[in-house]
């Protein structure tokens, strides 16, 4: 089946970022231009959600509907509440600001699995706080045991063997975290990867799904961005036009095989996430500013409990 | 202390050697160096520590408030009460007589401040504080609500009463951060971490600023920006920049700089004659003396 994508909306400046469907609309960032945008397919119109995000990248819903998002440039994962505020809960790790959050899902328990890389762009303000030494994925958690009220909040580390992760998922039973792991360049490998997760929600030791190449023109660009379909496989953005195959979507199964590659308009592409009343559509945003939509491509997306 | 002499009135102004004596190290990002006469104590503020600090000569610094909001700019009014820019509180408060917190200013128009980074009182008992958005947006510090909800970025003015708050600033603002009155307090200046600019206005009777002018352009590729900004008695501007701060005569024209390690925040005149310096850079705060005392704080 070919997948056609439209363009339906930008261009904005700089990188658009990440996509969470709201119900009725697609949200989508420009971390460039500080905005969470709202897009409805009927109007086919995009319209400014949130302003003054601070470099706010990835995005995603919890179980009860509360908005998380990765905010590069303050360097912490915070909420959108519903009345227009929007609030740190836990900015620490062992009592280090970490790096820069990217990627972004939350579990069923409301969880907040991020991915914690490098990034060249730095932070708002004067560069106070060293990076950590690790780039790895983390986890902000709310313990509910300790305090009846609000709660008290952390941060954990999840991944101890990353450098460089981009992009994070749970398979549909939340046993399974996906992470597209490694940087452009030659010191890193690009893959994915498959931890599996324990019950304390630790994570053991991987297996390699997937690895990206190099070749004469240089490193493959390897995953940026992934969603889960309704049949647990996971839709995974990557790539780019200076090198290797370009700029592709995959879908990949649980266990690795590569059910189908399609080509991706521009270059660049950032994530994906399906969107539309039946979930039936693939919404992809890209570096260059842009965010493309694919219609009647045969799969849906994973509708999660919540 | 290292300087930069590039106008020969520059040794009339701040000596031929002035010292630099550190007095407090380990902070995270110091700010708000305010002298209190009464005590002959400094008041200053670790930003990122979330806690003002006091410190007196020969027995040491002490907490004053912690946490603090993650207060910045700091003085006193003319009853001898510390206001201060909360910053990431996005208030401006002052600390009463009996050690109370009175928060004077939240909104404006109906709408949350952003954060409030600098402040001034002038002598009829109005405060003017420079309104900027840093405080909800860099790392480490957390304001209780992060969303920015007004566009203009500004000077506010607070009227002696405490009844009016006017938004008496709004034009060529990117990062509006300190400002000070001339000793006659006919002009206020302000300058602009992100443009490198002190630009002047002419202090009206209501209170209001007009004549909207460029003072002074920073120049330098060191480490800094402007930052903190005070006047000495005279009228010379002292101003953070890149290297230290910039010494400025009444007329806009660079004297010269006074280098200080580190990069450097803000200043607050001190101790019994007004003729000491106290400077706070990220991680320190220095003294230094000079030849011509400042305007005093209160």
């Amino acid at each position: 089946m070919n997948w056609t994508f439209e363009k339906i909306a930008g261009p904005y400046q700089g990188s658009c970022g990440g996509l969470a469907w709201d119900g009725q609309a697609m949200l989508f960032s420009t971390i460039s231009e500080g905005c969470l945008m709202r897009f409805r397919p009927e109007s086919e119109k995009a319209e400014v959600f949130r302003r003054y995000t601070n470099r706010v990248n990835g995005i995603a819903f919890g179980p009860n509907g509360e908005l998380y998002g990765c905010q590069e440039g303050g360097r912490r994962v915070i909420e959108f509440l519903r009345d227009g505020s929007a609030v740190v809960h836990a900015h620490l790790l062992d009592g280090k600001v970490h790096n820069y959050p990217g990627d972004l899902v939350v579990d069923r328990s409301g969880r907040v699995w991020f991915t914690d890389p490098y990034h060249p762009v730095p932070s708002t303000g004067v560069q106070i706080f060293p990076l950590l030494d690790h780039a790895s994925v983390l986890r902000l958690e709310c313990d509910h045991t300790r305090s009846a009220v609000r709660g008290t909040w952390s941060i954990k580390r999840v991944t101890f063997d990353t450098v460089a992760p981009r992009a994070v998922l749970l398979s549909p039973d939340e046993k399974i975290l996906y992470v597209a792991e490694g940087d452009v360049g030659e010191e890193s490998v690009r893959e994915l990867r498959a931890y599996p997760v324990r019950d304390d929600g630790s994570v053991g030791v991987h297996t390699v799904l997937h690895v990206f190449g190099s070749d004469y023109r240089g490193t493959h660009r390897g995953i940026e961005g992934m969603c889960l379909d309704s049949d647990g496989n996971i839709v995974a953005v990557g790539g780019w036009q200076r090198s290797g195959p370009g700029p592709l979507v995959h879908v990949f199964s649980p266990t690795g095989a590569v059910l189908e590659s399609h080509e991706l308009p521009g270059d660049m592409p950032v994530r994906c996430a399906f969107g539309d009343q039946d979930l039936d559509a693939l919404y992809v945003t890209t570096a260059k500013g842009l965010v493309y939509r694919a219609r009647a491509i045969g799969r849906k997306g994973f509708r999660s409990a919540h | 202390m290292h300087i930069d002499l590039v106008a020969p009135g520059l040794e009339a102004v701040i000596g031929k050697n002035p010292p630099l004596d550190r007095i407090a190290y380990g902070l995270l990002f110091g700010e708000g160096p305010v002298w209190d006469r009464r005590t002959e104590q400094l008041f200053y503020v670790d930003i990122l520590s979330n806690t003002i600090w006091k410190w007196k000569r020969g027995v040491g610094k002490e907490i004053v408030l912690h946490p603090s909001g993650y207060a910045d700019g700091m003085t006193f009014d003319i009853e001898g009460r510390l206001v201060v820019a909360g910053w990431s509180a996005r208030t401006v408060w002052r600390l009463e007589h009996d050690g109370s917190i009175r928060t004077l200013v939240s909104h404006y128009q109906g709408q949350k401040l952003n954060t409030p980074n600098d402040i001034v009182v002038k002598s009829d008992g109005s405060i003017y504080w420079t309104d900027m958005a840093g405080g909800l947006m860099i790392a480490g510090m957390v304001a209780p609500d992060l969303q920015q909800y007004r566009d203009a970025l500004g000077v506010f003015r607070l009227s002696p009463n405490g009844e009016q708050v006017d938004f008496v600033v709004d034009t060529n603002c990117v990062a509006p951060n300190g400002l000070a009155f001339t000793p006659d307090e006919k002009i206020l200046y302000l300058n602009d971490s992100r443009l490198g600019t002190i630009r002047a206005f002419d202090v009206q009777p209501d209170g209001s600023l007009t004549g909207e002018r460029l003072f002074h352009k920073l120049s330098g590729d060191e480490e800094g920006v402007a930052d903190g900004m005070k006047v000495d008695s005279v009228g010379n501007v002292y101003c953070t920049g890149p290297g230290g701060i910039h010494v400025i005569d009444s007329g806009g024209n660079l004297l010269g700089r006074m280098r200080i390690p580190g990069h450097c925040t803000n200043m607050g005149w001190g101790d019994s004659d007004w003729r000491s310096l106290y400077i706070t850079t990220c991680d320190s705060v220095w003294r230094t003396r000079v030849n011509i005392p400042g305007v005093a704080t209160w």
